[in-house]
């Protein structure tokens, strides 16, 4: 049930978890019995989370995770096994491949077996070695940088309650493959992250900060922890005088972490080749089309270090690239990964993602942006607005990719009247349709970078950045 | 599907940690072990496209040390001494909880319905079967209808505790479920719908969410265009329309440490009337086959059936041992102990108070979706929303998108909307003016996970606004 256990790998040298010989004549083993590709993933994480309360150490969890997926293609199929018993995955060979060919065999008449696309085969190891690695950060330096939030964020007598949390984790990973490959990559991400509860006398309202990305301690320290602490006490403030969010169709500046929720929602999830293939996206069948106004050009790019999504190599082994999805309003690439760039013969783009190693890739985003436009800041984007709402900060949001209908969420917001940012509102929601809305775009500012990190459910929950410049559009449902 | 010794497995690594902490001298200690085993297949475009099957687990060790405490969680026992070490210096590190201390061992009685051994017994091959009949009868419902997404599986997890204090409890669980998101796609028009169903019980044949999938991709079809003012509206949401809300914002407002903080809108408002005052709202741990529930609590505290919410009057909040003795300790209430409500995400956290299966039951007659229809006589019928999630649990208001929304005019329902905005404050709206359906769940199969609602009609306190 349980594995060897092993330290760390350290910081100058690999310590590979997957022992090569045997489990490259398990890999053999599922060939012999008709597999046509197969592949072992382990996934190792080294974690750390804190959470402080009112100032006060709520928990410190530090943990050691390791699980393993074996992915075995056979007669066009997927057959998988996940398992945190790692030593024991040559056993599950040859019942895997059966699974697989079990699925196989349903597969119905006029429907392709499934292929891969070639991509080149390495072996080799990439660290994302991180400044500060944050395995060496000890517990009081973690809560002496909470404290620091805490502090600004708790000064005013309306504050009630100030949460604040710590998570860091080292994440190794080891492919190996039928094909011949065998990489080995590693890299860290760091967050500190936080809620601020406000009541005076009324509802309570709360604002929730976050700040973080790929690397190591170094990315907490280069943040004013203090400013993001007293950010986010302002805004809880001014919330508990907001109004209520006027509601219809109305004209929207999205600032930099909506503009990223909206094109992740809107976009970047209809974009994804295996949902585009299933029937469930919009976006079937528009690659090359117009479908947004010519001043939208969106790219998902892994490379972007420092992002809350980048990664070096993605879990099917291909190296990292920039994807453009939109050039100039025209769908340019969907994000795919080997099954799916086989199945619309297009070039792999290293979509390819999963949870941890006990679960199989899916495709996914990374750090998706709309790239910046030509306005100089928001006071030009709103001058000619009559009545409209400008929104900031991210509460989230969620697409139906099928129907093309999206919706999200913003933390505070403020009417726009006469071109003027005037009345703080509350609770300001908007929804739309992805083809409509990607040519309402009307306005983006310069300064396209991405915003505060985020996380993606779809089935499985992976770290996403997202961002771009403050945007105008046109027309949105606002509730 | 999972080992005859697992059980026994797992109750070794709990001993072998639990060595490890009487060898660092640790006063309390409370391990827990869970081991999964599972199988399952995803749909997609109409064909099952992957299966997969396998087991994940671990231990976690929370530590007590002059009532502070640390946790730590590995995946090997043999990794024990680092693991407590670890906890111990976190403990060291934590504040000191005055009146802290694990509970103690007590009888717990079983909950009924929790295991189901033609679970344990079933094949992939059988599995595979199951999927290709939901495909099938998908198509045989409406020839025009896919599976696009989704997919089945059924699990089964060893559980032990083992703690200072003498609590020793194991046991197995099982679960079926199954998801289907079917799309109907006809002259260049598309809609869909996800429905989701889970038993700890083998769900045989077709679970009723399946053709209600096709029935919702159909009755979405043809939308109608309607003009409202942005002004309450009634509006009748079935069960899977509610539950993302009602987890989001209702859950959460009655956890202890959320109301004497201050953060739950139903904070200082024990007592008085929180909901319209036909309504009762249980927080059930011991519902036969819940998913929420368990003879013994995360903390190993035999659990119990509260009600929180009687004939709409507030009258109870619930509590973990810890934050029971941590909010008195520092003052925010003179008297709370455990009720037996502490929640574990798996084993890598450590307990919190959690809601077990809520339940809202009506001392009026419950209707029928026909005759909720007639009384709400004008308004809408929502039965899924997205964004759920970004609602605020403390002040209750929400604004979410549908579309799955029907038209309702003169007690009939005249056709569906291609999208909306759904918004208003969830506590406002069920404090008055709400009617229940008859429960949906059946025979303990639920499509809305751990919140067992029917569904309710709106009076007041929801807007509509079309798209």
């Amino acid at each position: 049930m349980v594995i060897q256990s092993q330290s760390a790998p350290d910081h100058g040298r690999s310590t590979k978890y997957l022992d090569r010989t045997r489990m490259n004549n398990a890999l053999e083993q599922a060939m012999d019995f008709g597999a046509t590709y197969a592949e072992i993933r382990l996934m190792a994480e080294t974690t750390s989370s804190v959470r402080l309360k009112d100032g006060q150490l709520e928990h410190a969890i530090p943990g050691q995770e390791i699980g393993a997926t074996l992915r075995i293609l056979a007669d066009g199929a997927w057959g998988v096994h996940s398992t945190t018993d790692i030593s024991n995955i040559p056993n599950e060979i040859e019942s895997t491949v059966k699974l697989a060919r079990a699925v196989a065999a349903r597969r119905p008449s006029g429907s392709k077996p499934i292929q891969l696309a070639e991509i080149p085969i390495l072996q080799d190891e990439i660290h994302w070695r991180p400044k500060k690695d944050v395995r060496n950060t000890d517990l009081q330096t973690k809560l002496d940088m909470l404290q620091t939030i805490h502090a600004s964020a708790n000064d005013d007598d309306k504050i009630i309650s100030v949460a604040c949390g710590w998570s860091d984790e080292h994440l190794h990973t080891e492919l190996l493959t039928t094909e011949g490959m065998d990489r080995t990559w590693s890299f860290q991400r760091s967050m500190v992250n936080g809620m601020v509860t406000a009541r005076d006398g009324g509802d309570p309202v709360s604002y929730r900060m976050r700040h973080g990305g790929e690397g190591g301690l170094e990315l907490i320290e280069a943040c004013d922890l203090g400013g993001l602490g007293e950010h986010a006490r302002i805004s809880a403030l001014r919330l508990l005088k907001a109004e209520r969010a006027p509601s219809g169709k109305l004209p929207l500046i999205a600032d930099r972490d909506l503009t990223g929720v909206y094109i992740h929602e809107a976009l970047g999830h209809p974009c994804e080749a295996d949902l585009v293939a299933a029937g469930d996206s919009c976006l079937d069948g528009k690659l090359g089309q117009k479908i947004g106004n010519d001043i939208v050009t969106v790219v998902d790019d892994p490379t972007m270090r420092g992002g809350y999504g980048a990664y070096p190599i993605d879990d099917e082994g291909l190296d990292v690239r920039e994807k453009t999805l939109i050039k100039n309003g025209i769908l340019t690439d969907y994000l795919n990964h080997r099954e799916t760039a086989h199945h619309f013969g297009i070039e792999p783009n290293a979509g390819a993602r999963a949870q941890d190693g006990l679960h199989h890739p899916l495709v996914r985003m990374s750090n998706t942006m709309i790239m910046g436009g030509s306005f100089t800041d928001i006071d030009e984007l709103a001058e000619d607005i009559q009545y409209g709402v400008y929104a900031c900060g991210s509460r989230g949001g969620q697409v139906d990719t099928g129907r093309g209908s999206f919706q999200f969420a913003a933390q505070e917001a403020y009417l726009i009247e006469n071109g003027e940012i005037t009345t703080p509102l509350r609770d300001v929601s908007v929804s739309g349709l992805t083809l409509q809305i990607l040519n309402d775009v009307d306005g983006l500012t310069k300064d396209a970078k991405l915003a505060s990190p985020g996380f993606c459910g779809k089935g499985q929950t992976v770290p996403v950045g997202d961002g771009g410049p403050i945007m105008r559009i046109r027309e949105a449902l606002v509730g | 599907m999972i080992p005859d010794d697992a059980i026994d497995r797992l109750l070794e690594g709990c001993q072998s940690i639990a060595k490890q902490c009487e060898a660092q001298g640790i006063q309390e200690w409370e391990i827990v072990a869970s081991q999964g085993y599972g199988r399952s297949l995803d749909i997609e475009a109409g064909r099952i496209s992957l299966a997969s099957g396998g087991g994940e687990g671990g231990f976690g060790v929370r530590v007590l040390q002059n009532g502070r405490y640390g946790y730590a969680h590995l995946v090997d026992p043999s990794g024990a001494e680092h693991a407590v070490s670890e906890a111990l210096s976190i403990a060291k590190a934590s504040p000191q909880i005055e009146g802290f201390s694990l509970p103690n061992a007590m009888d717990a009685s079983p909950v009924e319905g929790m295991r189901d051994d033609a679970i344990l017994n079933l094949s992939a091959e059988d599995l595979l079967t199951q999927g290709d009949a939901i495909i099938s009868e998908v198509s045989s419902l409406d020839k025009r209808a896919v599976v696009i997404g989704g997919g089945v599986g059924i699990g089964a997890e060893a559980g032990v505790m083992l703690s200072s204090e003498g609590v020793e409890a194991s046991g197995i669980t099982t679960s079926h479920g199954l998801g289907v998101q079917v799309s109907i796609e006809e002259n260049g028009q598309m809609t869909s719908s996800w429905e989701s169903c889970s038993s700890r019980k083998l769900m045989e044949g077709i679970p009723s969410c399946v053709p209600m999938a096709v029935e919702w991709a159909q009755k979405t079809r043809d939308p109608i265009s309607v003009e409202t003012q942005p002004v309450d509206t009634p509006v009748l949401m079935t069960p899977q329309g509610i539950s993302s809300l009602f987890s989001n914002i209702i859950r959460p407002s009655i956890l202890g440490d959320r109301m004497v903080r201050k953060e739950s809108f139903w904070s200082e408002k024990m007592n008085d009337l929180v909901l319209d005052s036909h309504l009762t709202m249980l927080d059930n741990r011991r519902m036969e086959g819940g998913f929420a529930s368990s003879s013994r609590d995360g903390e190993g505290v035999p659990t119990s059936c509260h009600t929180i919410v009687e004939n709409g009057v507030l009258r109870k909040m619930i509590w973990s041992s810890r934050d029971a003795a941590k909010n008195v300790a520092e003052g925010r209430i003179d008297e709370a102990i455990t009720t037996g409500s502490a929640s574990r995400g798996s084993h890598m956290s450590p307990p919190t108070t959690g809601c077990g299966d809520v339940q809202l039951i009506s001392s009026n007659k419950s209707q029928t979706r026909a005759e909720l229809i007639e009384t709400m006589e004008q308004g809408y019928i929502v039965h899924s929303v997205m964004g759920a999630h970004t609602a605020n649990p403390t002040s209750g208001d929400f604004s979410v998108t549908t579309s799955t929304i029907l038209r309702v005019e003169d007690g009939e329902i005249k056709g569906a909307l291609k999208q909306a905005g759904v918004s208003g404050n969830l506590f406002k709206a069920i404090s008055n003016g709400v009617y229940l359906g008859t429960l949906s769940s059946k025979n303990g199969v639920s499509s809305t996970g751990s919140n067992h609602l029917s569904d309710i009609l709106f009076s007041q306190g929801m807007r509509i606004n079309p798209a």
